[in-house]
């Protein structure tokens, strides 16, 4: 992704908790189980079984998923474009 | 020469006597020492077979232990790993721990005493070959069914000291902890029958001169071992039964809401559970001394140093059980009491280790299999014993304690102070038991496997510990600087399973059980194990006149085997031994040894059946596997103490002995004088928490009791125990009839049920509730003891009526009749001082 | 990452520690001393020339070796300890901060008390010291028994039913120290973590002052929309906020939680994400915890529950 740094997106996953619910490669706790791991990012059609996995969507269903997937559980995060991009490019990274 | 009984010592010259003895004589023997074949192979109670099944038992637990141990490992090996869940992981802790102290540690030690020490004190067999199978049975069912309790995730979760009000019912209202606390305190009813046997076996059936002073080392471990189950064990089995009443009835005796402390489970606990660390090192220590001088080929450096530090263990060990308590807020006058008693308990461990260095310096010690287990016994121990010293040091304490640093402590010890010891004796003694010995090339491979194993799975745990990893958790955050040390003590782990799994094929290899074609004195030691022995172990009983009969008298292994010794023939053509007295060992009097019997083996099966069925609240069939346990008993017990035709026999050399004794010099009298010290140890322990919860929550107590009611009791309890001194005075008169003893004994009998009655109803009238304090509790668990010797003196003065019908009760003495007449009376005594206690105090005084 | 994890023993941050890494340290080079003693002795006995042998090998060694030597390297360390022991208890003038500290099934509530020991303050899981004064703990436990250890400060303590232990405890520098349970507890005993953090004196005083007045939800929709969903979605039956509608008792006082470094017992970051995802499954966190999911709530309801308790201050 241009402009984006998965190292980068690794400390924004690590600042806002995304580990509560989700099991991150890399992330080594919290490895939280309320959804969905998120390995093999890179491999996967669509995002949350809804969203093409593109990674401009991607970056902003980790924003802000309620506005692309209406009744999906996964909340708004605290993040900006920047960060939300960066966690993109880290779980592209890992999950290959 | 003085004499201790009488006995002529000048009598001993006569051995070894010249005469050829015929080889009918060992047909004889053979004969009546048989074990039994095929399904009645079971029945089997010589200690040289069942003292063999023990072992095994033992080690079996030991093994399922360990594997359980390397699953804790796998588990920790990296952090947040999910091999065990967490409540898996909380049963196998608790199961590792249990089953390696109570079903491994303390049985093997047993089990190890059971099959050497009449071998080393040439006794054809313990004094009471029946009370080992049953020992054996109840532990071996008990513990297996135990055991099998983590296959259904039903093990118990709150780890091996059970700390209420985590173990009470409204923290773990499952089954579990009834499991740990029924089983634990059934299978040391095991321990306790085990260690009354040794504590006759020593005293009472050493071969004719081996005195005090010439006793094996182990011996003596095993005497203060015994003695010592005697004081410590009653403790916990007070503890868990008043645990389980807290969680069956609702006695709040732990419950700090009404009247109860948390802490006086862990003051019962540990005044058990810290003499019980020397419970098990103590007979190791034994057998390290012994092994030491035999493999160094020279006596015994320091043997007198050694006894002491022995008994000085014993009873600084029972001054220490407060160091596992120094987190708790003790007052600082106490915690320096146990601090500097935890420290001198220390120096009769050095005083023993330095003796066998001096032992090993001035023999010539080869480099051996069980040579190499006692060297890396010997760090290993010493390293546990330097990081015990710190621990008794107690702001050190407050850091580490509940740490890996603890783990790693105490691993030490035991590994160091009885695993390897263990090992060591495995190896030297399996030619006493087997067709060939082991490998030394496969034992130096198990020895530098598991001693590696160790120190790399435990030395870097100490440092686990100062990074502050607590004990007993099920898993840990990665951040943590954990990680390092926890992955090498797992690898650690593995090394050393590696070696106790060469061990089993060295086992598989080499192991060919036997009693009669063994391999022999591979190593070379010189006490009486290594004289060639069958089913009635040696064929004569030597006179000992040293420690090391055998290096001092070669000839005495021909002499012995040619039977120019004492009983070369079964004197009345019963199974016989010789009962020698405490001190000197003088001959006294043969005593004639029950047989094979399914009886003793029954009684133990239904005795496991009667406290694991309650577990699983099978209530009715735990009720009848209870009562089916009574005939069997009884069954066991008819065969014994019967008339002798002759009451004097040769027991060779022209020398007479009695055929049959009772009173304080009979081995039948030490035997209830030790059960009645555990009786009384569990009284006393209930005394104990009488007042300590008085002490804590004074303000719960109140003067509940009528002291008026003092005077029916304790007149019903004196009538009692004025009836039991008459019948045993009517036993000895000429002109008494057939059944006037027996009938004081009956009337004795109904004295105690009406003095018990009186008790009860006195409270009843008190309107006392046990579930609203805990002192009403307490009243109610006098009660119920006072309540269960009643009805076991019931049942006693029954059966001496049913033997006196028979025309078993023999006059102008007997030993049923004796033994029964103790137990009248110790119960009348307790049941008086209960009862006045109870109503005294509070207030009285 | 989380700060004060791990406790170290052999680096304190305050006079009722320090003493103790001292003793730790003279320990281990009294057992490396033995040891080496002891192994010498070993190989002499077993490898020495037969001159050096014989000299070992008889009883002299055990009144040397076994009695004298050990005597005397107790008597030192006994009374180094009790000395130490005396230095390290403090005794309590009555005019000192004072916090009650219970220990629940897998959690600390945190209490601060007035001169009267009133409580004044709650708190849960998370101790606020000044530095340089002594801090007087009253150590209590509210089912089993728990053990409170936080390792830079002090030794442990245990927190057993129907007693009460006093510790004292002083930071000597500004800092987090953690702390875990140290006396198993059954469950998610290994996940009961604590963290003291201590603070220059005058910021302690402000940080203790803007306690007194907490500062609730702010006039934001999902602020208020958390607040009703507190109430709605039960949260409030177990937790309490102080002037609010919640007063449960059972779990961890929430009125100041935004504020706290920590979530789930010192096991986590307090941050967005982990306030949502431990309330959406704290199980599959710290499994066995009192605290049951609730997987019924909407990504939306969630940042509305999360926005309403950060602003818990």
């Amino acid at each position: 992704m241009p402009g984006a740094d998965a190292d980068r997106g690794k400390q924004a996953i690590l600042k806002v908790g995304c580990g509560a619910c989700h099991t991150i490669p890399g992330v080594r706790w919290p490895r939280g189980k309320a959804a969905p791991a998120l390995d093999g990012m890179s491999g996967r059609a669509l995002i949350a079984g809804r969203v093409p996995n593109q990674p401009e969507l991607l970056a902003m269903f980790i924003r802000n998923a309620p506005s692309l997937a209406p009744r999906t559980t996964m909340p708004e995060m605290p993040l900006t474009e920047q960060e939300s991009r960066d966690i993109a490019a880290y779980l592209y990274e890992v999950g290959d | 020469m003085t004499s201790e009984t009488g006995f002529d010592p000048e009598l001993y010259k006569r051995f070894p006597t010249r005469e050829e003895r015929p080889d009918s004589e060992v047909e004889e023997l053979d004969r009546i020492w048989e074990a039994p074949r095929g399904w009645a192979f079971l029945t089997v109670v010589n200690n040289n077979y069942i003292g063999v099944f023990y072992i095994g038992a033992a080690f079996l637990f030991f093994l399922l232990a360990g594997v359980l141990a390397l699953l804790i490992r796998t588990q920790l090996a990296l952090p947040l790993n999910g091999i065990l869940s967490q409540e898996i992981y909380n049963q196998v802790f608790t199961m590792h721990g249990t089953v390696m102290m109570f079903l491994f540690a303390v049985p093997m030690m047993e089990a190890l005493g059971i099959l050497l020490l009449p071998q080393m004190l040439a006794a054809r067999d313990l004094p009471f070959p029946r009370l080992s199978a049953y020992a054996f049975w109840a532990y071996f069912t008990g513990g297996l069914f135990f055991f099998a309790s983590i296959f259904f995730a039903l093990a118990p979760n709150s780890g091996w000291f059970m700390y209420p009000p985590l173990s009470s019912k409204i923290y773990s209202p499952g089954i579990n902890a009834d499991l740990w606390l029924l089983g634990i305190g059934f299978i040391e009813i095991a321990a306790i029958a085990g260690a009354i046997e040794l504590i006759v076996g020593v005293l009472k059936t050493r071969a004719p001169g081996m005195t005090l002073a010439r006793m094996p080392i182990f011996a003596w471990a095993l005497l203060v071992f015994a003695g010592m189950i005697l004081i410590a064990f009653p403790a916990i089995i007070l503890c868990t039964l008043l645990l389980e009443l807290e969680r069956a009835l609702n006695w709040p005796f732990f419950d700090a809401m009404r009247g109860g402390d948390p802490m006086l489970w862990q003051h019962l606990f540990w005044f058990f559970g810290h003499p019980d660390v020397y419970i098990i090192f103590l007979p190791a220590a034994g057998l390290i001394s012994m092994m030491v001088a035999a493999l160094s080929r020279t006596e015994l450096v320091g043997y007198h140093l050694i006894v002491l530090a022995i008994l000085a263990t014993a009873f600084i060990s029972f001054g220490v059980w407060s160091h596992h308590m120094f987190t708790t807020g003790m007052p600082r006058l106490s915690i320096g009491f146990f601090s500097a008693a935890s420290m001198a308990v220390s120096i009769p461990a050095g005083i023993q280790l330095f003796a066998w260095i001096a032992t090993f310096a001035a023999g010539k010690p080869r480099y051996n299999t069980p040579t190499l287990f006692l060297i890396g016994a010997l760090i290993t121990f010493v390293i546990g014993g330097l990081t015990g010293v710190m621990l008794a040091l107690v702001p050190f304490n407050w850091q580490v304690h509940d740490t890996h640093f603890i783990v790693a402590h105490f691993h030490y010890v035991l590994i160091g102070g009885a695993v390897f010891p263990m090992f060591a004796a495995f190896y030297y003694w399996m030619g006493m038991t087997s067709r060939r010995p082991l490998s030394e090339r496969l034992g130096k491979w198990v020895f530098w496997l598991m001693f590696t194993g160790m120190q790399i799975t435990f030395l870097p745990m100490h440092l686990t510990g100062l990074m502050g990893m607590p004990r007993r958790v099920w898993t840990y955050l990665p951040h943590t600087d954990w990680m390092a040390t926890n992955m090498i003590s797992t690898v650690g782990a593995f090394v050393l399973a590696a070696g106790v799994l060469l061990f089993l094929i060295d086992l598989a290899r080499n192991f060919r059980f036997t009693v009669r074609h063994d391999a022999g004195n591979t190593y070379g030691g010189g006490t009486l194990e290594w004289l060639r022995a069958g089913s009635y172990s040696t064929r004569s009983i030597p006179v000992v006149r040293s420690r090391q009969p055998l290096w001092d008298d070669p000839d005495l292994r021909d002499d012995v085997d040619k039977g120019r010794y004492f009983l070369p023939f079964s004197a009345t053509g019963n199974r016989e031994t010789i009962i020698t007295s405490p001190v000197r060992a003088e001959p006294q009097y043969l005593q004639i040894l029950p047989g094979p019997s399914v009886w003793p083996m029954l009684s133990a099966i239904f005795t496991a059946g009667f406290f694991l069925l309650l577990t699983i609240q099978a209530y009715w069939p735990a009720v009848f596997s209870g009562v089916l346990v009574l005939p069997c008993l009884i069954r066991w017990l008819w065969d014994t103490d019967r008339p002798v035709a002759s009451d004097h026999a040769d027991v060779g050399g022209g020398i007479r002995l009695p055929t049959y004794s009772t009173g304080p010099g009979s081995h039948s009298w030490w035997a209830v004088v030790s059960l009645l010290v555990v009786i009384f140890m569990i009284w006393l322990m209930t005394v104990f928490s009488w007042f300590f919860l008085y002490g804590v929550h004074t303000y719960f107590w109140a003067e509940m009791g009528e002291p008026l009611w003092l005077i029916p009791i304790l007149g019903g309890y004196g009538a009692a125990a004025g009836l039991v001194l008459l019948g045993r005075h009517l036993l000895a008169r000429k002109d008494s009839t057939l059944w006037s003893p027996p009938t004081q004994f009956l009337l004795a009998a109904g004295a105690l049920m009406f003095a018990f009655a009186a008790d009860f109803i006195g409270w009843r009238s008190a309107g006392i509730d046990p579930e609203a304090s805990s002192q009403a509790a307490l009243v109610m668990t006098f009660l119920a003891q006072q309540g269960q010797l009643v009805a076991v003196s019931v049942i006693m003065a029954l059966y001496v009526a049913v033997r006196n019908a028979r025309g078993l009760i023999t006059r102008p003495r007997n030993v049923t009749f004796d033994v029964v007449a103790l137990f009248l009376l110790y119960t009348a005594g307790q049941g008086a001082a209960s009862a006045a206690l109870t109503r005294l105090f509070p207030g009285g005084f | 990452m989380l700060e004060g994890w791990p406790p170290p023993i052999i680096d304190p941050a305050g006079p009722y520690a320090g003493p103790i890494s001292t003793l730790t340290w003279a320990l281990f080079a009294m057992a490396a001393l033995v040891l080496v003693v002891v192994i010498a002795a070993m190989w002499v006995a077993l490898f020495g020339k037969a001159q050096q042998k014989r000299r070992l090998g008889g009883t002299a060694v055990i009144w040397i070796g076994g009695i004298a030597f050990p005597v005397l390297v107790l008597t030192i360390l006994l009374y180094f300890g009790l000395t130490l022991t005396r230095s390290l208890s403090y005794s309590i003038g009555g005019d000192e901060m004072r916090v009650r500290i219970t220990g629940e099934m897998w959690w600390w509530r945190v209490a601060y008390l007035d001169d009267r020991r009133r409580p004044v303050i709650h708190d849960a899981n998370e101790l606020h010291i000044p530095v340089g004064k002594p801090v007087v703990l009253e150590l209590e436990s509210a089912d089993v028994i728990h053990s409170f250890w936080v390792p830079r400060l002090s030794g442990k303590l245990d927190m057993i039913p129907g007693r009460l232990n006093m510790k004292v405890i002083q930071a000597n520098e500004p800092g987090v120290f953690g702390g875990q349970c140290a006396e198993f507890c059954g469950g998610p005993h290994a996940l009961m973590g604590f963290i003291v953090v201590a603070h220059p004196p005058e910021q302690f005083e402000k940080l203790m002052q803007a306690r007194l007045s907490p500062r609730g939800a702010t006039g934001a929709r999902p602020a208020v929309a958390g607040a009703e969903l507190f109430q709605s979605a039960g949260c409030a039956a177990c937790h309490r906020i102080a002037g609010t509608n919640a007063n449960g008792l059972a779990g961890p006082d929430l009125t100041h939680v935004g504020t706290r470094r920590t979530l789930g017992a010192g096991i986590l970051p307090n941050n967005r994400g982990t306030m949502m995802g431990w309330i959406a499954n704290s199980q599959a966190i710290k499994p066995g915890n009192r605290m049951p999911p609730y997987t019924m709530l909407s990504g939306e309801e969630l940042t509305e529950l999360a926005v309403y308790l950060e602003a818990q201050r």
